[in-house]
């Protein structure tokens, strides 16, 4: 374990770099050799001078976190909202600068995860373990040679994939609270240029976890039913050079539980169970001629299957479904980037995406979607400015056999632009963008509810930031803010018609936000020590603008939007042992406008990791909700609280 | 709680003593999965209190209540659809029992001695052992044991419910349409209330018989919002008294081309209805706020007896509301009723008119304001001698947690609720 500070994602000395071209900027970090965590790629996407907003959590630091889905990483980030159904199996979505899980784009290697029917990724599927950097940039990443959907949502999360250095073997047994087992099997290779992984995972937990709801009007203590979950994940990756793949699978059966309501007993249940079984497999190739010029060739499939029963006799309540939904997706994209000038870069990019979505449901029939998007983004320098702009065009096309008919088609210009100044240690940005999030394919025509006729909901984004850097020996600093505002119109909601008990989706509401989004991480090595402690804060003022009419509603703060949230992460490290220890809180929220009692709580969310390593064998011990709290995200939908996990790697 | 209300009481029934009462309980029915369904108690021109049940009885309503009825002077009956519950309550509001038998509860009827349950449920507890249903049924609970007595299988998600001289009109939605394996219903069972047997089974011709039923004498006013699709909505206005004497099927309705989303009986015999017509082809919908007079529509067969004539300023103030989400005419003294749900996440609104349509005011409620019953003004059931938890007697009398969950091990030191008293085990 060297958590030496991860020098290339967190830029430093940038206007050193800012002399230096892009190409020769290819020196990779060097950790110490018994190390897993190497750098090939990765630095090669880091802007020199710090344009994006951007938070990253990468190698060692990624891995002490006491996590086990990508969310339980990003839930430290500033701005960030994850809204989660609690347990494993529980849905889990992010929201940025409260921007909506749909303008979220997530994309592994540079290749978004689509679904082409609602528009949100579930990031409990992903795991850490497979992964190098995650990184969350508002609005753009900002690099040369990127593909058009990069540039096609108002936040995006990074998911860069490990590069193996070395052959491995490892093997993990886990067990944890609630009857929670996993086993994990990873093998790696690099040889000859050539390198790779297998890794595997099985999860299965029984997840009745208990809760209780204390108030003066209420005493209610349970075990939560039907929150189990399976799933086997098994993911490979293969990379030489420019090229590099990626195979995905993960197979779940899962319960979907309800909120807790008032029941005189536990005789019925809201059954619901889902089973999932994802697929993709992508690669893409880089290359660079003649030292100005770069291309970019990306290609994914993408095989989705979900199953939702409700057919149980404990189930009294609602219809007894049994649905499939079944979902294909093309992707292609071409991107290429030339500076034919040295204080100047232009990239420019196609991509085109076909999706299928089809399901037994009543009065449905397939429908195609044929998505295309054109890039054309410059950047040019001048001494320690920058001035980034872009300028992206989206053209969407259903095609359906459906009664209601294909909505019409979509094509829209959407810009963003930057300008960041960098002189030294301290860096400053500007940034404005404005795009769109277009109906999904369930918001247009799911059988009783969707809406052909809807437009696309419109988000405008301004930032502005900066960020410091601070390098000595043994000793590293930086730290970033950003304030910010963001306007959100035609927000695609499902709302009651009037007059009707018929729910639809339609466009309705405005918000506007303003913000402020800070981190600050510092690390410090004293012989057989290591510091590392990594802040985030965020402060948020969201606000409904819908109606002016309306006084209870209008200008007042948007449901689930907290104040005040902020994270603090300490890692410690002593020869072979490490401690982590990580605090969320969160503010106090509102979920409804109806009553002052309609509030979530604060809470604060302890988790700790202490990992030990001996010989081959690393074992790690943690504790999550360390102070019991049970919080909400959504009401009625309690979380686990305390719960410990104990894991043992053998590692060849 | 208890003391603030009783406090308050003695000083509005004194107040109340010079004109009418206008006393209105009404559901809210929350958001679904929230366990926020609340009662608002409206006495005199005030709003007593949005969270009338939890305030008298210290404890939650549940979720999605769905319908309020009285039984008789004594009590009320509230089906409490999400949570599964019936819940028994005196006019005081204070908790008298409740009851878990009848699942995924829709709508009640009573006559003073069994109330009558809708459910869209399979299966339901009765005295002699649980029935399943492949469709849904009426269940029959006998309100001096709170359970139920006998139940019958109607059509598949029976909704509205009402008895007339001995009979029960059951209007089957077979609203899972769009998600199982059935069509659409299109059918009204008529039961008898006494033996609990299907007597005969009216066919409409129109789908899905979904929502506020109204009762007005021996006519219903049933909607129908049709699929959405390609049978629009309508109104069927049913003859109890045809369908009894045995009518053929077409004597027994006529069918109006007007939404009656939201309906209520008026205090000339009438109904008022107001809903939309909604097509998901077109995303568009068409309005209507009527007046229904049942004897003309069947003289005239549908051609007459719409209008829309509704007194004072009530029909603009309904046309400006945001979301109406409720109709109602007080029974005693004619006075009307409707709520606005607003925007879902905010807090609906009461409109409260005189009988001549002057609008009296407008009160702040809870989330999704749907169903109302009213209180006879001269009954005197909300004196503070009664509010003292009064004990039921349950046969069995089961120990439940503070939750209201049933105990089967009870653990020494440990404080349970046995007929609705607290005691340490």
């Amino acid at each position: 374990m060297t958590p030496k500070p991860l020098r290339l994602l967190r830029p430093c000395a940038l206007t050193l770099a800012f002399l230096i071209s892009l190409n020769c900027f290819s020196a990779a970090a060097v950790e110490k050799s018994d190390s897993v965590i190497h750098f090939k790629e990765v630095e090669v996407t880091a802007s020199r001078i710090p344009t994006a907003t951007r938070q990253t959590l990468s190698g060692t630091k990624l891995q002490a976190l006491s996590s086990t889905s990508i969310a339980d990483a990003l839930k430290y980030f500033a701005g960030v909202q994850i809204k989660d159904y609690g347990g494993l199996g529980g849905l889990k979505t992010i929201n940025v600068r409260s921007l909506g899980a749909q303008h979220v784009g997530v994309y592994i290697d540079g290749i978004r995860i689509t679904n082409a029917q609602n528009g949100t990724v579930d990031l409990g599927k992903f795991s850490l373990s497979t992964l190098e950097s995650v990184s969350l940039y508002n609005a753009n990443k900002l690099d040369f040679c990127q593909s058009p959907s990069e540039y096609a949502s108002g936040a995006t999360v990074y998911m860069t994939t490990r590069r193996p250095q070395a052959d491995s073997l490892s093997v993990l047994v886990g067990a944890g609270s609630f009857s929670t087992w996993r086993a994990r099997l990873t093998g790696e290779f690099s040889r000859k240029g050539w390198c790779g992984f297998l890794d595997g995972e099985y999860l299965k937990s029984r997840g009745d976890y208990p809760f209780r709801y204390h108030s003066a009007y209420e005493d209610t203590v349970g075990r939560r039913k039907n929150s189990d979950i399976e799933y086997l994940r098994v993911e490979g990756a293969l990379f030489r050079g420019g090229f590099s793949s990626h195979v995905y699978c993960y197979v779940s059966e899962r319960g979907c539980p309800g909120g807790i309501v008032r029941r005189l007993s536990d005789k019925y249940t809201n059954i619901g169970r889902e089973w999932d079984r994802d697929l993709f497999v992508q690669g893409a190739y880089e290359r660079r001629i003649a030292r100005i010029h770069q291309l970019k060739f990306n290609l994914k499939y993408t095989d989705e299957y979900l199953r939702y029963n409700t057919d149980y006799p404990d189930n009294q309540n609602t219809a007894r479904v049994d649905n499939h939904y079944w979902q294909r997706d093309i992707f292609a994209s071409a991107a290429y980037s030339v500076r034919p000038v040295k204080w100047l870069a232009v990239n420019a990019g196609y991509d085109a995406r076909v999706s299928w979505l089809d399901a037994d449901l009543k009065k449905f029939c397939p429908i195609r979607r044929f998505d295309q998007k054109a890039v054309i983004a410059l950047q040019a320098d001048w001494r320690c400015l920058r001035l980034a702009g872009s300028a992206l065009y989206q053209h969407m096309k259903d095609h359906t056999r459906l009664k209601v008919g294909a909505a019409r088609p979509l094509s829209r210009f959407t810009p963003a632009v930057t300008l960041a100044w960098a002189p030294g240690d301290l860096s400053v940005r500007a940034w404005y963008k404005c795009i769109f999030r277009a109906p999904t394919l369930n918001d247009l025509y799911y059988t009783q509810a969707g809406n052909r006729n809807l437009k696309p909901e419109y988000t405008r984004q301004w930032n502005l930031g900066a960020e410091y850097h601070l390098s000595r020996a043994g000793f590293s600093f930086s730290a970033q803010a950003d304030a910010y505002l963001n306007y959100i119109e035609n927000r695609i909601v499902c709302l009651p018609l009037k007059g009707t008990y018929t729910w639809s989706m339609m466009n309705y509401g405005r918000t506007f936000c303003r913000g402020l989004n800070s981190t600050i991480s510092a690390a410090y090595a004293l012989r057989d020590w290591q510091f590392s402690l990594l802040c985030s804060f965020t402060l948020q003022k969201d606000l409904n603008r819908t109606d002016p009419d309306d006084k209870a509603t209008y200008n007042q703060p948007i449901c689930y939007s907290p104040l005040f949230s902020s994270g603090q992460t300490l890692i410690v490290g002593w020869r072979m042992l490490q401690l982590t220890v990580s605090n969320l809180y969160v503010g106090e929220r509102m979920w409804s406008y109806a009553d002052p009692e309609d509030i979530l709580t604060p809470y604060s969310n302890v988790d700790m990791k202490l990992t030990a390593k001996i010989w081959r064998f690393s074992l790690s011990g943690e504790v999550n909700d360390l102070l019991d709290v049970q919080y909400e995200h959504i009401p009625r939908y309690p979380m686990p609280g305390r719960n410990f996990k104990l894991t043992v790697t053998f590692s060849l | 709680m208890l003391k603030k209300i009783s406090l308050l009481l003695p000083a509005l029934c004194l107040w109340s003593a010079a004109v009418a009462r206008e006393r209105i309980i009404l559901l809210n029915e929350g958001n679904w999965q929230a366990d926020n369904g609340k009662i608002t108690y409206f006495d005199d021109g005030r709003i007593v209190s949005n969270q009338w049940f939890r305030d008298v009885n210290g404890q939650k309503l549940g979720d999605t209540p769905n319908d309020i009825i009285q039984v008789n002077e004594n009590l009320i009956a509230i089906a409490v659809n999400w949570s599964n519950i019936v819940q028994f309550i005196r006019p005081d509001g204070v908790a008298v029992a409740a009851t878990e038998d009848v699942p995924n509860n829709r709508k009640l009827a009573s006559d003073g001695d069994y109330v009558y349950v809708s459910s869209y449920g399979h299966e339901v507890a009765t005295v002699d052992g649980m029935l399943m249903f492949d469709k849904g049924y009426v269940a029959k609970i006998d309100v001096s044991t709170f359970k139920v007595v006998s139940a019958v299988e109607v059509g598949y998600e029976p909704e509205g419910i009402a008895l007339y001289d001995g009979y029960l009109f059951v209007a089957n939605t077979g609203g899972y349409a769009f998600q199982e394996d059935h069509e659409y219903e299109t059918t009204v069972s008529v039961i008898d209330a006494a033996t609990m047997k299907i007597v005969r089974t009216v066919d409409t011709g129109q789908i899905n018989l979904y929502g506020k039923l109204s009762v007005s004498g021996k006519y219903l006013c049933i909607n129908s919002p049709g699929d959405y699709y390609d049978i629009p909505a309508a109104t069927i206005i049913f003859d109890c008294e045809a369908a009894i004497s045995g009518a053929p099927d077409a004597e027994c309705f006529r069918m109006l081309e007007y939404a009656a989303t939201y309906s209520s009986q008026t205090s000339d015999g009438q109904f008022y209805a107001i809903g939309s017509r909604f097509s998901y082809y077109t995303s568009e919908y068409q309005f209507n706020y009527v007046k229904i007079d049942p004897e003309a529509v069947f003289a005239s067969n549908g051609a007459e007896g719409v209008t829309e004539e509704f007194p004072g300023t009530l029909l603009d103030d309904i046309k400006k509301m945001t979301m109406p989400y409720g109709i109602y005419v007080n029974p005693y003294s004619g006075y009307i009723y409707a709520t606005d749900a607003g925007s879902f996440a905010a807090a609906g609104a009461l409109y409260q008119w005189d009988s001549e349509g002057n609008l009296l005011g407008v009160h702040g409620v809870y989330i999704n304001p749907a169903h109302f019953l009213a209180l006879d003004p001269d009954s005197e059931t909300t004196d503070t001698e009664s509010v003292v938890i009064e004990v039921v007697n349950e046969p069995a009398s089961p120990l439940y947690n503070l939750s209201g969950l049933p105990v089967g091990n009870p653990v020494r030191g440990q404080i349970y609720v046995r007929n609705g008293k607290k005691l340490v085990y």
